[in-house]
């Protein structure tokens, strides 16, 4: 493969991002501008941008290695990773948009007008940051390495140092329109392959498909993950997503309950289109590039497919299309991500400083790269998973019982936070420590969602009916303002 | 940043109000999850008992491939527009009840 067009790909996208987001701290920077900015937004441009900042490592690289290892399985990730937005609006957009919160701690605060479970918000969104960095910085290293040779290290380095340079810069995060077009770039770079594929594929009179074989062949190999494991996994997909920090940050540019409804329902429209390409890909996977299944590199399924099925000058030239689209992945998931995580660690470290934040975003790039060289490559879409199970056992419960009832009292949420994070996180660690084995026992570890998620809640409910008395005196005037449509009782929203 | 609203205690009958606005967008968004969660279910119910219908294939991919691969997502687009519709009616029923 020649590697050359494939730098090229990453250099281009490195470049165009480091300019527009140098260029866009003259546009806006402050939460205020991007505040401002909200009214002149419109509903479908906001939604490209969630869309952008959603669509990771595990959706782009991640989803087709998957359908290549698991086969029909596999289908059940991009199910759960849009339904996930499903859930979101039907409990969270539009109440917590009017929550007027711009972060998930701000909200815990506006609810129960309580610091430390504000602390304590904020130190599990840093931890749901971290994690979820990492595998963005292994799909990093895996591009490179595959695509140019280089050693994959010097991917996940790059990533970092973009990112840390652009958020730095103060522009990235503000700007709506990066993060709209980078939904658009992914798009095309994985739409553009796959058209081109499948003609040529019908040029040769060869089918996408072996004629049906590859569906024949998942019978007899069973890699099927049972049961309690995909339910765990929907479970952890279809709660998570609406507690992940970056995504709540977007909802804020809506301008009203309404708008951010509506935002939602076409981010649902968008993710539905994008995760055609990755199955249709998986497809292609299974027959062409089958023996990435048991390499366990079937991450790189997308990456090798063109030169595998087209080769020569062309297929070089899609490889580096999908490598530039993969990069905008990694680069617009990162910054959200680190933006968010710069701004916890600032406000609740540093006092909100602009030196804080500068010191926060060193922070907030250094450890993620650190624990991604540290750490081996390991399945994307399958780590994904594991932040989402721990996203939905801690954010996801403190959210739904804030929005929905007023019985939640300050101490019941930090019980249920401590519990959801220690029995999640413990079990997770557990999973990764133990050697695998085809067991239920570490199926019930390795994805805990199922049974941490109802425990949180549990708790949660269990501790706030024992501390009636302490429930805010201002509750109704809280919920009052997460419900109430905008017109009636403040017409400037 | 704590904005709260205006009327720090509202009298009875708009916290009244305001309760049942907060339960009936609770009913409805757990009715549209419920349903959604059943078709789910449904799907992965039915993959697991009929394994047969691996057997039924359009274009030489099977059935159960189209509905998870491509199915599901007009469903997600359904639930999503019908609560949208749903949620804003509820919405104008309160602001007609609290504006007269």
């Amino acid at each position: 493969m020649n590697s050359t067009v494939s730098l090229l790909a990453v250099l281009i996208v490195s470049v165009a991002t480091v300019t527009i987001a140098i260029n866009g701290l003259r546009l806006s920077r402050t939460t205020g501008d991007f505040y401002v900015a909200s009214r002149t937004v419109p509903p479908w441009w906001n939604a490209s941008a969630i869309g952008g900042e959603y669509l990771s490592a595990a959706s782009f690289l991640g989803i087709a290695g998957l359908i290549v290892v698991s086969g029909q399985d596999g289908l059940w990730f991009p199910i759960g990773y849009t339904a996930g937005y499903l859930m979101l609006l039907l409990f969270v957009a539009a109440p917590l948009r009017r929550s007027r919160a711009y972060t998930i701690p701000d909200f815990a605060q506006i609810r129960f007008g309580s610091m430390p479970l504000r602390r304590l918000t904020s130190f599990l969104v840093i931890v749901i940051c971290w994690l979820y960095i990492v595998p963005q910085l292994h799909g990093a290293a895996l591009t490179l390495g595959i695509s140019t040779g280089l050693p994959g290290w010097m991917g996940a380095a790059l990533v970092m140092g973009i990112v840390c340079m652009t958020v730095l810069a103060g522009g990235m995060r503000s700007i709506t329109f990066v993060q709209a077009f980078q939904y658009w770039l992914k798009l095309a770079a994985l739409a553009i392959p796959t058209v081109f594929l499948l003609l040529h594929l019908d040029l040769q009179g060869q089918s996408a498909t072996l004629g049906g074989a590859i569906f024949d062949v998942e019978a007899q190999q069973t890699t099927a993950k049972g049961l309690y494991y995909n339910i765990s996994l929907l479970v952890a997909l279809l709660f998570g997503t609406l507690g992940l920090p970056h995504v709540l940050v977007r909802f804020y540019t809506n301008p009203d309950g309404p708008s951010a409804r509506k935002t939602t329902a076409i981010v649902l429209g968008l993710l539905t289109l994008f995760y055609l390409f990755p199955t249709m890909l998986g497809i292609l996977g299974r027959a062409y590039t089958p023996e990435l299944a048991s390499s366990g590199n079937a991450d790189a399924t997308v990456l090798l497919l063109p030169g595998r099925i087209i080769g020569g000058t062309a297929g070089d030239a899609l490889t580096a299309i999908i490598v530039g689209g993969a990069f905008a992945a990694f680069l617009s998931t990162s910054s959200g991500l680190v933006v968010s995580l710069a701004g916890a660690i600032s406000q609740d470290l540093f006092q909100g400083t602009v030196r804080g934040f500068r010191i926060a975003t060193v922070m907030a790039t250094a450890v993620p790269l650190l624990l991604a060289l540290g750490t081996n490559t390991f399945a994307l879409a399958g780590a994904i998973g594991s932040v989402f199970a721990f996203t939905a056992s801690t954010i996801c419960p403190l959210l739904l019982l804030g929005i929905w009832w007023r019985g939640l009292t300050s101490t019941g949420a930090v019980a249920g936070l401590v519990t959801g994070a220690l029995s999640c996180g413990s079990a997770l660690v557990l999973a990764a420590v133990l050697p695998t084995t085809q067991g239920s026992f570490h199926d019930m570890v390795s994805q805990p969602a199922a049974w941490s998620v109802p425990l949180a809640f549990l708790v949660m409910i269990a501790v706030s009916l024992g501390t009636k008395d302490r429930i805010p005196s201002r509750v109704d005037a809280v919920l009052a303002r997460l419900h109430v449509p905008e017109q009636s009782h403040d017409r400037n929203g | 940043m704590l904005n709260i609203p205006r009327k720090l205690n509202p009298d009875a009958a708009d916290a009244f109000y305001v309760r049942s606005l907060i339960r009936s967008q609770f009913r409805l968004a757990i009715s549209v999850a419920l349903g959604f969660l059943l078709l789910l279910i449904g799907l992965a119910v039915i993959g697991a008992a009929w394994p047969q219908i691996q057997e039924i294939r359009l274009a030489t991919i099977p059935l159960p491939w189209w509905l998870l691969g491509v199915g599901v997502y007009p469903m997600i687009l359904l639930s999503a527009f019908l609560f949208n519709r749903a949620a804003a009616r509820n919405e104008q029923q309160y602001r007609s009840i609290v504006e007269q």
